[in-house]
């Protein structure tokens, strides 16, 4: 395995970071001693062997003017002391080689070179020296000198260098490790305590302050940000157990879940009414205790929640330790944070059984007295068409023989007939209304707007009403209901109406959610006061004399329109006309089942 | 001149004649060059340096030749041929080819500052300071020391270096 030096611990960074930048120096510094050195030492040669070469030269003079080589090559032999004098010729001025001497490796005498100078070869060093006696040049000395000396010395000083590089190296290495103690140390402390706070999560530990460098600093605000984690930890602690203890002690019972619907908590309410342990309860083990004929729905709804954040709302039942169900009302929040992240629901269920077991009964109750309504209304169109029917006979066909009180009699009879027909009508469609199924498909209001005003005609045309309106849309709701919403509405707004005859305006208008529809008149208006009022079962605010009517249309249509799951309600001013509003969900949908 | 001869090649293969006292002549002007004489050897600080031929001369004009425009640290180098005793300060170098008691007299007196040169192994025992000898066919001497120091000369040690022999 291939570590490099980036992954190295700290201690044995330092450790080769000081052995390199010692021997690094080391080397620099031997390198400039030793090129010092072989420049000087190239001086003292240049010195040493000029010097020499003149002695020399000096001492031959006699053998030369005197003619004997012999003596000139025991002078030279002198020069054997001189072990890295390679050879030592002696010329005459004309070039003749007067004496020599050799070492045992030369390779024969440097050529004779008239000019006096020393000169650096590679092979050596090359010294001619003039011999001159009596100002008159006599012969030429000729000396090589190896440099032999030189790459001792260079040896010499590599050697020394490396002897020194050794023993610094030890020595930076015995000195690093007190070095390691003092920076690597506190280093490996810190590590050690960070290693520790993450793998116990106990914050109370604290690095210790070995030095007031850096490092130092270092673990004083490693520290305070641990004291400022712990703090933070105990406050969170602190309202976790406040939370615990609010939930505890609430009547309903509470639940946490994680945000992927895994329930992490709930409060002993729950483990008080199930009797259950909290591990039966955690998870997605709820489902057991909710009656089967729930859980499907439940189980969806819940997941449809998780995975869109929508609130929950839910009413079904729990089963109880003695393994009979309870109706709970049961409501789940997502808690979100800064950024709207989900972090947890927060739910609870509220026993709902006894109120829930009344509005079953309440609303049984009610489906009976509509069955009872619905049947007797129906029952009682019969009988009355007949007393309309045939009063209305008796008052043509015996015209002559009955007289005139006895007619008039016969009118009330004929009127109190077709009004208590039209009371039963409506009766009838106020009750059938709650009982409408929803639609599949849309319906178009403009089509349905036609039907309407073709039915109130002769209304309008007796009226010489203005009705107008703008571009309505499709909707879900029954077409014979939206017609009967919009047909009373629209006779509303042409019955009260003051001198001017009416100009009536229907317009829709489409909301994030539903569509809202308009019925505007320029009519005489309605009181404030009275605006809740006028959708009650025959609320009237006007006499018979004034104007007609059951007084059970808006009533009608208020049944209707929340029927479809919209709301209906006016905007007026006495002598400045009426605004009807209704709404109609853009979706199909029905009011909770337990409406009304 | 003294390099033509000294400088001549092969050296060495002298015959017994006048190339012998050629090169004989260039000695005897060479050894003015390794000998430091007193002071009181000179008649005057700029007197020349006189080598005196005593009695018979084998050189010839060769050693008039030799010295032609020669001179010894400042001081000329001129040739005497002389049959007696020379008065002092008149000769620096005496040559004798001439061996025998007549000679050692002379050369006994001739005093301080005169250098002697005579021929063969005899003279340096008879007194003289240099004397010429023929080995392997060339010109070589011998030295007596003690001569030239009785003679307040200083021979240099160059000279006694290259001499076949120095009797101290």
């Amino acid at each position: 395995m291939k570590r490099s030096f980036r992954d190295l611990p700290i201690k044995q960074k330092l450790v080769v970071t000081m052995m390199v930048t010692t021997a690094a120096a080391l080397i620099v510094a031997a390198f400039g001693i030793v090129l010092t050195d072989s420049i000087l030492f190239r001086g003292y040669l240049r010195r040493d062997l000029s010097a020499l070469a003149k002695i020399i030269a000096d001492n031959t003079t006699a053998s030369l003017q005197f003619d004997d080589p012999k003596s000139a090559g025991e002078t030279l032999a002198t020069l054997r002391a001189r072990g890295h004098v390679v050879d030592a010729c002696v010329y005459r001025p004309n070039g003749d080689l007067f004496a020599t001497y050799s070492r045992h490796d030369s390779t024969g005498c440097p050529p004779m070179s008239r000019q006096t100078g020393i000169r650096f070869t590679p092979e050596g060093v090359v010294v001619s020296q003039a011999i001159i006696l009596s100002g008159r040049q006599i012969g030429i000395l000729m000396l090589k000198y190896d440099l032999g000396e030189l790459w001792e010395r260079v040896r010499l000083y590599g050697s020394t260098v490396f002897a020194v590089l050794l023993a610094s190296s030890v020595l930076a290495f015995l000195l690093s490790a007190r070095l390691r103690e003092i920076i690597a140390a506190p280093i490996s402390d810190l590590v050690r305590a960070t290693t520790s706070v993450s793998e116990t999560g106990d914050y109370s530990t604290r690095a210790e302050k070995l030095s007031g460098d850096e490092l130092g600093l270092l673990v004083d605000r490693f520290n305070e940000m641990l004291a400022g984690i712990q703090s933070r930890d105990d406050a969170l602690k602190e309202e976790r157990e406040r939370f615990r203890f609010m939930a505890e002690s609430m009547p309903q019972k509470i639940f946490t879940a994680r945000p992927d619907g895994y329930i992490d908590y709930v409060n002993r309410q729950w483990l008080d009414f199930s009797g259950l342990p909290t591990g039966q309860l955690l998870g997605q083990n709820w489902a057991q205790i909710v009656h089967p004929d729930d859980v499907e729905d439940n189980v969806a709804l819940w997941r449809h929640s998780v995975e869109t954040g929508e609130p929950v709302h839910l009413e079904h039942r729990v089963r109880r330790a003695d393994g009979k169900y309870r109706w709970h009302l049961t409501r789940a929040h997502a808690m979100r944070d800064t950024d709207g992240n989900i972090v947890m629901w927060i739910g609870s269920a509220t026993e709902i059984h006894e109120q829930k077991e009344k509005e079953q009964a309440l609303r049984r109750a009610n489906d009976d007295l509509q069955q009872f309504a619905y049947s007797a209304s129906h029952d009682l169109r019969e009988p009355i068409r007949n007393v309309t029917v045939y009063s209305e006979m008796v008052a043509s066909r015996y015209k002559d023989v009955i007289d005139s009180e006895g007619q008039m009699f016969l009118g009330f009879l004929v009127e109190g007939g077709r009004r208590l027909a039209m009371l039963v009508n409506d009766l009838l469609a106020y009750t059938s209304a709650g009982t409408a199924e929803l639609p599949e498909a849309r319906v178009d209001a403009n089509a349905v707007l036609k039907y309407s005003l073709a039915s109130l005609a002769e209304a309008i045309r007796e009226s010489g009403a203005e009705v107008t309106s703008d571009a309505l849309p499709q909707v879900y709701i029954g077409e014979a209901h939206l017609q009967q919403v919009l047909q009373n509405l629209i006779a509303n707004a042409l019955k009260y109406h003051d001198a001017n005859p009416p100009r009536i305006h229907i317009s829709a208008v489409r909301h994030s959610a539903d569509w809202c529809f308009s019925v505007q008149d320029h009519g005489i208006g309605i009181d404030p006061q009275y605006k809740e009022k006028i959708f009650g079962v025959f609320k009237r605010l006007h006499t018979d004399r004034n104007f007609g009517g059951t007084g059970i249309g808006l009533a009608i249509c208020k049944r209707v329109v929340e029927r479809y799951g919209g709301r209906i309600w006016v905007e007026s001013e006495p002598g400045k006309g009426a605004t009807f509003f209704f709404t109609i969900p853009r979706r199909a949908q029905a009011r909770t089942a337990n409406a009304e | 001149m003294a390099c033509v001869v000294l400088c001549a090649s092969p050296s060495g293969l002298y015959a017994q004649s006048a190339l012998e006292f050629e090169v004989k002549a260039a000695f005897l002007l060479n050894f003015a060059k390794f000998v430091d004489w007193p002071p009181n050897a000179f008649a005057a600080p700029d007197s020349p340096i006189a080598i005196c031929i005593l009695g018979k001369d084998p050189f010839g004009h060769a050693i008039d030749d030799v010295v032609q425009g020669e001179s010894v640290n400042g001081r000329r180098v001129i040739v005497r041929r002389i049959n007696t005793t020379p008065a002092p300060h008149t000769c620096q170098i005496v040559f004798t080819e001439e061996t025998g008691k007549e000679t050692h007299a002379t050369v006994e007196s001739l005093g301080p500052g005169v250098l002697t040169v005579g021929e063969g192994d005899a003279f340096v025992h008879e007194g003289g300071m240099i004397g010429f000898l023929i080995e392997n066919r060339r010109v070589r001497f011998n030295i007596d020391q003690q001569a030239a120091e009785l003679a307040e000369l200083k021979l240099s040690s160059r000279l006694l270096a290259v001499a076949r022999r120095v009797q101290k």
